[in-house]
């Protein structure tokens, strides 16, 4: 079998073979990206579509002189920070209930994970059942006589905001838990068998053997769920729309409500500057826990 | 006695899980209920049971709430960019990898920045817009596609690394052609990859909002969840016909998930893990 030479290769893989995806990733993917960098200078609104005016630096000044902006850019990392924190808790201990040995236990991993498929539009709607005035939650502290912690939950900032955080760990710890759960099949048994001939308890156990060679699970779950929370947009949108007020407004929905009002200009702009940071947030987090990989 | 600490231990978690369970459980049981109630009796949400089952409430939604159309377009749209996701992405992939040279590279490098960047979806709205595709469901899929491609590319040339060079030798001595190469002995062989990538797209795209709600809001090709979304806009006091649409809404989507739960966990895991 001789023929790989260079032409050869050209002529049985043609590059042109990579042509249709290279086009249609080009056009509707890079194309826009390469626009928002430049629109996101110009004044550029519905009225004025077609002729942008360069402005420079004005969109990016205005966005961090509005108030809304600001809070929405604290909401999101807050959304995504604490997000991060609860699924990689919540997802770690489920894992961990449901790797030992008994009977049924797959039935847990099937219900934990089912909210994952569904559409974050769905679930929206369905908690909005559960959360408003006469939902579910209010009729059930009623039942218990406890009057006084009835409340709108999604009608002010502190509960919307806790409620949008617990729903989107609802939807998500089970899959958090399944990246722990290959994580923690993948530690060789023998570790345990030895540390228990050792006398170790089992919190000893966990904190030597299981935490330290988890390393690589944690990267993942906190890198895809970091990136993942900077985005939010659908649960925000269908449980407040950003509201009360502006108080729940994350950075996905400031660029839609400014896309809404016809400010094409500004809502690129938002959306660049949620771009710059999801990558440099992934990138910094990525290089952190990839050293304490290395530690261990 | 250690036996029996064990014993302990283990109903102890199946106690905590079932606890647990409950709250997963909760919201679907109050869902499915309250789609068999009268109105006055969904607008006071509880877990009672209704007095007589409403079907008519499903009756409603199927003839008023456009959902069947919503999962016609659904299907259209999942079904047309899941296509040219695999198709396209395995095609480049596999050249990518084969060829190892420069070119190759360069392909391979352009599609990993796709990875990492995220969509401009206001400047994609305007091209949408210039190029007249606002609304029609030729925009909406490209753009999925768009999204998704970055990820078929990178994972199906990662994977044709580990398939020997000899079986495409083989394929070539035979005298097939470089797309016979590609769909009839690589893809049969990339299975697993291809499944995974399947699911990924599959399920991303079902459950998009985000695209359609700027691409095709209002428009009679909008796809489920917008369907969804606006049907809750028109009923937002009949709660009845709202958790009725749920439940036909999330319906398929879980009896799909129940069968091929081994796939989907597999495939969305890998996704993660790889991207």
């Amino acid at each position: 079998m001789i023929f790989i030479n260079k032409k050869q290769l050209s002529k049985i893989y043609p590059i042109w073979l990579g042509l249709p995806a290279g086009l249609v990733y080009t056009i509707f993917f890079i194309v826009p990206i390469v626009t928002a960098l430049f629109y996101s200078f110009t004044d550029w609104n519905m009225d004025r579509f077609d002729s942008p005016k360069f402005v420079g630096m004005r969109n990016i000044m205005n966005l961090f002189q509005d108030e809304v902006f600001l809070r929405s850019v604290w909401n999101t990392v807050l959304f995504a920070f604490s997000t991060t924190i609860l699924k990689t808790v919540v997802g770690l201990l489920l894992a961990l209930l449901v790797v030992q040995k008994f009977r049924g236990n797959s039935i847990f991993r099937t219900l934990f994970y089912l909210p994952c498929v569904l559409s974050c539009m769905i679930v929206g709607l369905l908690f909005t059942g559960i959360l408003k005035q006469d939902g579910l939650i209010n009729n059930f502290l009623l039942a218990l006589g406890r009057e006084d912690l009835v409340r709108d939950w999604l009608g002010s900032y502190g509960t919307a905001m806790f409620w949008i955080i617990i729903i989107e760990v609802w939807m998500w710890a089970g899959f958090t838990m399944f990246l722990f759960i290959s994580g923690l099949q993948a530690i060789p048994r023998e570790y345990y068998e030895s540390a228990q001939i050792d006398g170790a308890s089992s919190w000893m156990q966990f904190r030597k053997i299981t935490l330290p060679l988890l390393a690589p699970s944690f990267t993942v779950v906190v890198t895809f769920n970091i990136t993942g929370g900077l985005k939010v947009f659908d649960l925000v949108y269908s449980l407040t729309g950003g509201g009360p007020g502006f108080d729940t407004q994350v950075l996905s929905t400031y660029t839609y409500r400014a896309f809404g009002m016809g400010l094409l200009g500004k809502s690129s702009a938002s959306a660049l500057i949620l771009s710059v940071f999801i990558v440099a947030v992934t990138f910094a987090l990525n290089k952190f826990l990839r050293s304490k990989e290395v530690d261990v | 006695m250690k036996m029996n600490r064990k014993r302990v231990g283990k109903i102890f978690t199946i106690i905590i899980l079932l606890a647990i369970s409950c709250i997963y459980i909760i919201p679907i049981l109050m869902m499915v209920l309250g789609s068999f109630k009268t109105q006055g009796e969904a607008l006071h949400m509880d877990l009672g049971l209704p007095e007589h089952l409403q079907f008519g409430n499903y009756q409603h939604v199927i003839e008023t709430g456009g959902i069947l159309r919503g999962y016609t377009n659904s299907l259209i749209i999942t079904v047309a960019a899941v296509a040219i996701i695999i198709i396209f992405g395995s095609m480049t992939g596999i050249v990518i990898s084969r060829r190892g040279d420069r070119k190759g590279r360069g392909l391979y490098y352009y599609f990993v920045f796709g990875l990492t960047a995220t969509m401009q979806i206001v400047t994609t709205y305007a091209l949408i817009l210039k190029m007249n595709l606002y609304g029609t469901y030729i925009s909406v899929i490209l753009v999925l596609a768009a999204i998704n491609l970055p990820f078929a590319v990178i994972t199906f040339s990662s994977y044709v690394k580990g398939i020997p060079r000899e079986i495409d030798e083989a394929a070539i001595m035979d005298g097939c052609t470089a797309f016979q190469l590609i769909f009839q002995v690589l893809l049969p062989i990339m299975k697993p990859i291809t499944i995974t990538n399947l699911i990924i797209a599959a399920i991303g795209i079902w459950n998009n909002f985000q695209v359609p709600l700027y691409l095709m809001s209002s428009s009679e090709r909008t796809t489920i969840p917008m369907m969804i979304f606006n049907f809750y806009g028109l009923y937002s006091r009949d709660w009845n016909y709202v958790f009725a649409a749920l439940v036909i809404t999330v319906l398929p989507v879980v009896i799909l998930y129940l069968c091929l739960q081994k796939y989907i966990v597999e495939g969305m895991t890998a996704g993660a893990v790889k991207g």
